[in-house]
């Protein structure tokens, strides 16, 4: 046993020596491809191709047909599926949450590059920012009028937050120097769970210590309606905040200078920055 | 002893294979082109190593009454040993695989595999797994000459921080954990008790009464616990560790040795041969001094007490477990059919305990004694048997002695057609 050891651990030395120096000594033919000699590939072109009969998916500005691999990828179809014809460098990034696709896997996948994604001007895009487009440019600024509010245009809240991880976040809105929001909240396939205040104050006063009877306590019950009503809503819900009409029953708390809420919102989307807090 | 599966192997069997099973739905089929095969390969390898490594810690526990369950502590040790081996093998086969899974798409892609950059710390930490695994088993397989046992048992503690670094690289990478922290438990928890727990726990102290010298190099000692006694079976053994100041060699250590004296024996007696540095200074140790001892482990004579007579073959110092059974049935122990005693010895002055085995043969109609002198007769064979016990080939067969003389007993036993399941063994060659 013992010499069977000793053969095969000098053996695996020899291996492993092997392929370094092999790869060593071939580095020039297998340089990674320059950017600039890959096709461009607008969103549009991307888009395209969202469906099992032809994926594309942009992974860090480059885009890779990955139809034929579907069926070999180890999870179900629907987990790969999901992400065609869009950005899918979150999903790339986190096969786990947090845990990125190996360096093997990485390799594989060069494989199946067909070029780099260009915005309209054909400038490479940046990931995340795929929907700015849309609100700039002459077209949008004539189309002004009909407009919808901020408050409820869907688009243009999904393209502010990104695509956030499910996950339980914190976050906190603070105004000189002085904590006035901390919000605890989860998301669960993108909508809010267990919203919850761990802080309320204003000018000293903690809100979550009011009794019934106190001169600001419907502040402080508006804040609960927000909690309770955003349960179980999409995460793009807070924009509506920037109406708290839209959210609450009465809001007339919203009418002195107390809290508003813009903060809850920027609370919100402090978490969303912060990134997931603890997983799920 | 020939039994193929006992209980104990079955359950490692099956833990062994826990955490491929929960795994395997996530690795996909084994078909496909080579580098998915590899890959599949790679995989697989890697858990069945890791499994086998945790599981090779978890049978490091030695509890007197753990080991039964698989056949004794002798073999346990084995089969820790076989699976060390096989964890090392596999780790390898793993790396490589996965290594080769990735040529296909370049050399390069190999390469970032198994050296991926520093901020993939899963690879990292398997790669220091790899190592640790490298220093504790090199001096095990002998990759570099053999070390002095003590050292070797300090170094083959490197092995704990090899499974932490396994089971951390593993809970990185792996889909469901829990059957690794399972594992990962069992085997730490095993290592924590052998090293820090038991020393403290398990060793009850005795104190020596007597040294009793039976021939040059062979001692018994005669012990009396200075607290709770010890329970043990015929043919067991202890882990004997002196704390006499003045020894030479091996204070404070632990070796194997059997019991010679009887269960119902209130001294506990142990028969030492010189074979070591600690074995030879406990020749002359002080009377008086204390010992701690581990045990009960080992089943020589099991728990398959048979219907059928009995054939013992002793030898050297192998003679120990016998003594302690002859003691048992002169005391009035057990009375189950026939025991005939063969004592194979280079000549009169090796024959220690011969007196008083055949004390025991003229007071006791249930027991034979016959001794055998190599010098004298040569090596045993099947006519000297057969004339001093005629139906040997029908007997329950136990031999105890140096490896040499259990090789040709075996070989001799089973030419004359016996079953080998008929024949019980027990050869401490590497305690």
């Amino acid at each position: 046993m013992n010499k069977i050891a000793y053969t095969a651990f000098i053996a695996f030395l020899a291996s492993i020596l092997t392929l370094l120096s092999a790869s060593a000594l071939s580095q020039s033919g297998d340089a990674e491809r320059d950017d600039e000699a890959l096709d461009t590939i607008t969103q549009d072109e991307l888009a395209g191709h969202d469906g099992a009969e032809s994926c594309w998916k942009a992974i860090h500005g480059r885009v890779y047909d990955v139809t034929d691999y579907i069926p070999e990828h180890p999870t179900e179809e629907e987990v790969m599926l999901e992400w065609c014809g869009r950005d899918a460098s979150e999903g790339w990034d986190n096969k786990r949450p947090g845990v990125p696709h190996s360096p093997r896997a990485e390799s594989r996948l060069e494989d199946y590059l067909v070029g780099r994604l260009v915005g309209e001007d054909g400038q490479p895009e940046a990931r995340g920012d795929t929907s700015d487009a849309a609100v700039s440019g002459a077209e949008e600024v004539t189309d002004a009028d009909r407009a919808l509010s901020p408050a409820e245009d869907e688009r243009l809240h999904r393209a502010m937050l990104g695509m956030p991880l499910d996950g339980h976040y914190r976050g906190v809105f603070t105004d000189r120097g002085i904590i006035q929001v901390n919000i605890t909240f989860d998301l669960r396939d993108g909508r809010f769970e267990s919203v919850d205040y761990r802080y309320l104050a204003y000018r000293g006063v903690d809100y979550l210590e009011l009794e019934e009877g106190d001169e600001l306590y419907p502040v402080m019950v508006q804040h609960r309606q927000i909690a309770e009503r955003l349960e179980g809503e999409p995460v793009t819900r807070i924009f509506a905040l920037y109406e708290p009409e839209r959210m609450v029953d009465d809001i007339d708390g919203y009418s002195g200078a107390t809290l508003r809420g813009a903060k809850v919102i920027s609370a919100i989307r402090d978490g969303l920055n912060r990134g997931v807090y603890s997983w799920p | 002893m020939r039994r193929l599966l006992r209980l104990g192997d079955t359950a490692l069997i099956a833990l062994l294979l826990l955490p491929l099973v929960v795994a395997l739905p996530r690795l996909g089929g084994i078909g496909g082109p080579p580098a998915a095969w590899l890959s599949w390969m790679g995989q697989v390898s890697g858990i069945l190593g890791l499994a086998m490594m945790l599981l090779a810690a978890a049978v490091s526990l030695r509890l007197p009454g753990f080991d039964r369950p698989f056949g004794g502590l002798v073999r346990l040790w084995k089969l820790h040993h076989w699976m060390g081996f096989g964890a090392f093998i596999l780790v390898m086969v793993h790396v490589l695989a996965l290594a080769l899974a990735a040529v296909p798409s370049s050399l390069d892609a190999a390469v970032a595999t198994l050296f991926p950059p520093v901020s993939h710390g899963a690879i990292w930490l398997g790669w220091l797994a790899w190592l640790a695994m490298v220093i504790f088993l090199a001096p095990t397989f002998g990759f570099f000459g053999r070390l002095h046992y003590q050292r070797w048992k300090r170094l083959h503690l490197v092995s704990a921080a090899a499974v932490l670094l396994g089971l951390w690289h593993v809970l990185l990478l792996a889909g469901e954990t829990w059957p690794w922290w399972l594992l990962g438990i069992a085997g730490l928890g095993a290592i924590a008790w052998r090293k820090l727990l038991s020393p403290r726990w398990s060793r009850l102290p005795y104190r020596i009464t007597s040294v009793e010298r039976l021939a040059r190099g062979v001692v018994e000692l005669v012990l009396e616990p200075e607290g709770r006694r010890m329970r043990h079976e015929t043919g067991q053994f202890v882990y004997l560790s002196p704390l006499d100041e003045t020894l030479t060699a091996g204070r404070g250590e632990e070796h194997p040795y059997t019991i010679a004296s009887s269960p119902g024996d209130d001294q506990l007696r142990i028969g030492i041969k010189e074979l070591g540095d600690a074995s030879r200074a406990l020749q002359s140790v002080t009377p008086g001094t204390r010992v701690l001892v581990e045990g009960p482990y080992g089943e020589f004579f099991g728990r398959r007490f048979p219907k059928r007579d009995m054939l013992w073959l002793g030898g050297g110092i192998g003679i120990t477990p016998f003594v302690g059974g002859a003691r048992d049935l002169a005391s009035g122990g057990r009375s189950t059919g026939h025991v005939h005693l063969f004592y194979l010895a280079n000549s009169p002055d090796r024959a220690y305990y011969q007196e008083e085995l055949e004390g025991i043969a003229e007071a006791h109609e249930s027991f034979s004694f016959t001794q055998h002198y190599s010098r004298e007769r040569g090596r045993l064979d099947e006519a000297f048997l057969r004339q001093h016990c005629p139906n040997y080939a029908e007997r329950e067969i136990y031999i105890c002695g140096p490896p040499g003389m259990n090789d040709h007993l075996q070989r001799l036993l089973t030419d004359q057609g016996i079953p080998a399941s008929r024949i019980h063994s027990e050869v401490f060659d590497f305690l």
